[in-house]
């Protein structure tokens, strides 16, 4: 009897701890309560800055008034209605979304839209998968990182949006074309371009024309473009790094790979050629930088600022980032900062990072209606400039470009003249359902080799065989 | 002749009982004994929590992680975890004992400090990591500027493989022994004074007194200890969350890590599924034998 009751308690011990074991689960609602407090603090600022600027609300048509399907169409609002928008814009954009919010509101009586901070982009994906999965709770509208789209779309979670642009009229051959197709899933467009960046080169000005050095536009140009910048204290060791790379997002390293010619995904979508010779030798090229002082290889938890601070500190000539921190950059650095393409190599080629707008389709059709509507004002014309200018993100419309605001946006930023001239070859990324177990393990190789002491064909080809697998049964 | 009730008393009462408990044992049902069922029933399917329809897929899951390329994962991440549980459980019961034996006094100073001690427990893990991640920053980090005012080198605390274990067991550890101290303290007053009297009396010694009396008269309060601290480790994930994100090159990546990443960042639901399932009967079967060998070695007589 004791040694069953003993069995019993063991038994139901253990089983409580797996319930606290499903950590996935709690940890998403967690932080799906977390902004919804958030949310509510977002929501109250919104108020109270629709009540001090209702002066200076727009009395402009926006885009959504100018584009709304007629009332007899099926994805005409015709009842009030408030819906949820979810972002990942911090605070340092709590503002921008306040006063794009409240014009919308005041643009039109039916629809009040809530902005809901949610957490950075993985913060959004957990809740809205975890709310897709559920089935409640899920917000009318919300931003979501591209490489997730595939993902998305195949299990059925953004709604098709082909009938809504058709039905509208509304003008999606405006937008730049990768960042259209980075919207298309298999021919379909499940979402529309909203806060889109690409990769860049941020480099010392200053030092740049006392050292008389270019970033160099080929790869094979690397060596003597880091020996030139990179500087040693007397015991070896490096006091200016030539260039930062974040490893802890390869974003900023794949197109270095894919400009050689690699493919990270082969056409058969079930294997990598990583593992090719060029992929090794490309690999081997980076280490050696590592190995001589010139880079230093980001990775980690805290890489991302730890890397910002090196540029600052002018501890670093160059760091690979997003075009979308180019203000913080320039607000805190005491030199003039550059922006350069990444160098490239048979193509120059660069990919879109940022995020997408998609309208979950297990909402009803109300309430999809309505975040159509705020959907076309967010992506609109009128406002895109808005967003390109506060939050540091590219301009999504090729015809903003040649507006007044265009003309400005560029002599305040000359540097980003280089990426508007070349927005055509910025490439939507590699949409595959295994694309996120794929970069994991990739990132976690490519960090080992370049920080430890390693053989580095071996590793790669352990991790070729991982990644194999996983796009095999993705 | 008396009439015989319907339900005899005793099934009446067994029944009372039943209602009493009951509500706990719905809730206990539909939050932990149907989630476990519905868990297994995942790890036969191919589901990634974004489709809706999914397929049973066989054994495929349970050959991918005993005999296939899940095997690395699960034998990495046990290994990690079993590093993460001895590491939390020598800090918490030794390092909970020294303190307990050395703030065993009962002055205001004493008090105070064994104030500052337990405090870190009610700091929220997410604030502490954080500033943890400050305090073992490479570059910036206070750790490092004490190592190099007395000549030592930076060390890549978070960054390194060798160092971000002891990182993330720096920071568990620093929450935990005070909650040690204090368990034992209580355990240690409710010791009788008459064993000390009467070793001191046959002349013992102060570690003959430590190992003959106080530490087997622990033993409780230390088994107590070790399945809830060991229990609590084996299922980590915030402190590992924000400080490594399982990394560098999953040195940290513990069980409960693991099957998040699968779960959320992967969406393959299936495969979190079948190692949460590995995951609860390996706690099963060491909890059943910790309490299997504490039968033995355990001393309740106080």
């Amino acid at each position: 009897m004791k040694k069953a009751l003993a069995i019993l308690l063991t038994g139901a011990m253990a089983v409580t701890l797996l319930g606290g074991c499903s950590g996935g689960g709690s940890t998403g609602g967690g932080k799906t309560t977390t902004a919804a407090a958030t949310a509510a603090a977002t929501t109250a600022a919104a108020t109270t800055a629709a009540a001090t600027t209702a002066a200076a609300a727009s009395s402009d048509t926006t885009a959504a008034a100018t584009e709304a399907p007629a009332a007899s169409s099926q994805y005409a609002v015709t009842e009030p209605i408030t819906i949820q928008w979810w972002h990942a814009l911090e605070d340092q954009y709590s503002q921008t979304v306040v006063d794009v919010v409240d014009e919308f509101n005041k643009s039109q009586d039916l629809i009040t839209v809530e902005a809901v901070y949610i957490g950075n982009y993985s913060a959004v994906n957990e809740a809205l998968v975890a709310a897709h999965a559920a089935g409640t709770g899920l917000p009318a509208i919300t931003v979501a990182n591209g490489p997730n789209l595939a993902t998305y779309a195949e299990g059925g979670l953004p709604e098709n949006l082909e009938p809504y642009i058709a039905d509208s009229g509304y003008d999606v051959d405006d937008f730049a074309k990768g960042m259209i197709d980075a919207c298309t899933y298999q021919g379909t467009r499940f979402a529309l371009p909203f806060l889109i960046s690409t990769q860049t080169v941020y480099y010392n000005k200053d030092l740049a024309k006392e050292l008389n050095v270019t970033v160099p536009e080929k790869f094979e140009d690397m060596d003597a473009f880091l020996e030139a910048t990179t500087e040693f204290n007397a015991d070896g060791t490096t006091k200016r790094y030539g260039a930062i790379i974040p490893g802890w997002d390869n974003n900023y390293f794949e197109t270095l790979f894919q400009n050689q010619g690699l493919k990270l995904v082969n056409d058969d979508q079930i294997s990598t050629d990583l593992g090719s010779e060029k992929g090794i030798e490309i690999v081997k090229k980076i280490k050696e930088w590592c190995e001589k002082g010139y880079i230093y290889w980001a990775s980690g938890t805290n890489a991302s600022s730890i890397m910002r601070q090196h540029f600052i500190d002018k501890e670093a000539f160059s760091v690979f980032h997003t075009t979308s921190l180019y203000d913080t950059y320039v607000d805190r650095c005491d030199f003039e900062v550059g922006m350069a393409w990444l160098p490239g190599g048979d193509t120059k080629n660069q990919e879109i990072g940022g995020s997408l707008l998609i309208i979950p389709s297990k909402n009803d059709q109300a309430t999809k209606n309505a975040a159509w509507q705020f959907l076309m004002f967010l992506c609109g014309k009128d406002v895109n400039m808005k967003w390109a200018d506060e939050t540091g993100y590219l301009p999504t419309r090729n015809s903003v470009l040649k507006t007044d605001e265009g003309v400005e946006f560029l002599e305040r930023k000359p540097e980003f003249e280089n990426i508007f001239k070349n927005l055509d070859i910025i490439y939507p990324k590699i949409q595959h359902p295994g694309w996120s177990q794929m970069t994991s393990i990739w990132k976690s190789y490519m960090s080992e080799i370049m920080i430890e002491d390693v053989d580095i064909e071996s590793k790669i080809e352990d991790m070729v065989e991982e990644i194999n697998e996983v796009l095999e049964d993705s | 002749m008396e009439k015989k009730p319907l339900i005899k008393p005793r099934t009446m009462s067994a029944f009372k009982d039943f209602i009493c408990v009951a509500p706990a044992l719905i809730f206990l049902v539909v939050f932990t004994y149907y989630p476990i069922c519905k868990l297994v029933q995942i790890s036969f399917t191919d589901w990634n929590l974004i489709n809706e329809t999914w397929q049973y897929v066989g054994l495929k899951n349970w050959i991918w992680l005993f005999n296939g390329s899940g095997t690395k994962y699960l034998l990495n991440s046990l290994k990690v975890t079993a590093i993460y549980t001895v590491g939390e459980l020598s800090i918490t019961l030794i390092g909970g004992m020294a303190l307990a034996l050395i703030f065993n006094r009962f002055n205001r100073a004493f008090s105070i400090m064994r104030a500052v001690v337990f405090v870190p427990k009610y700091v929220a893990m997410s604030s502490a990591a954080v500033v943890f991640l400050w305090i073992l920053d490479k570059e910036h980090g206070i750790v490092n500027y004490l190592f190099s005012l007395v000549g030592l080198p930076a060390v890549d605390w978070i960054g390194s493989r060798g160092t971000a274990m002891i990182s993330v067991l720096l920071l568990t550890g620093w929450r935990a022994v005070g909650y040690g101290m204090m368990i034992y303290l209580s355990a240690m007053i409710s010791i009788s004074s008459d064993y000390y009297e009467a070793a001191a009396l046959d002349g013992a010694s102060a570690a003959q007194r430590f190992f003959k009396i106080t530490l087997p008269m622990l033993s409780p309060t230390t088994l107590f200890l070790f399945v809830t601290t060991f229990l609590s480790s084996m299922k980590v994930f915030q402190s590992v969350d924000i400080l490594t994100g399982g990394g560098p090159y999953r040195s940290t990546e513990v069980f409960v890590y693991k099957i998040y990443s699968y779960a959320m960042v992967d969406f393959r639901m299936d495969r979190a599924s079948v190692m949460a399932i590995a995951f609860f009967i390996l706690l099963l079967v060491v909890t059943a034998s910790t309490f299997k060998i504490s039968n033995k070695n355990v001393h309740y007589d106080s």
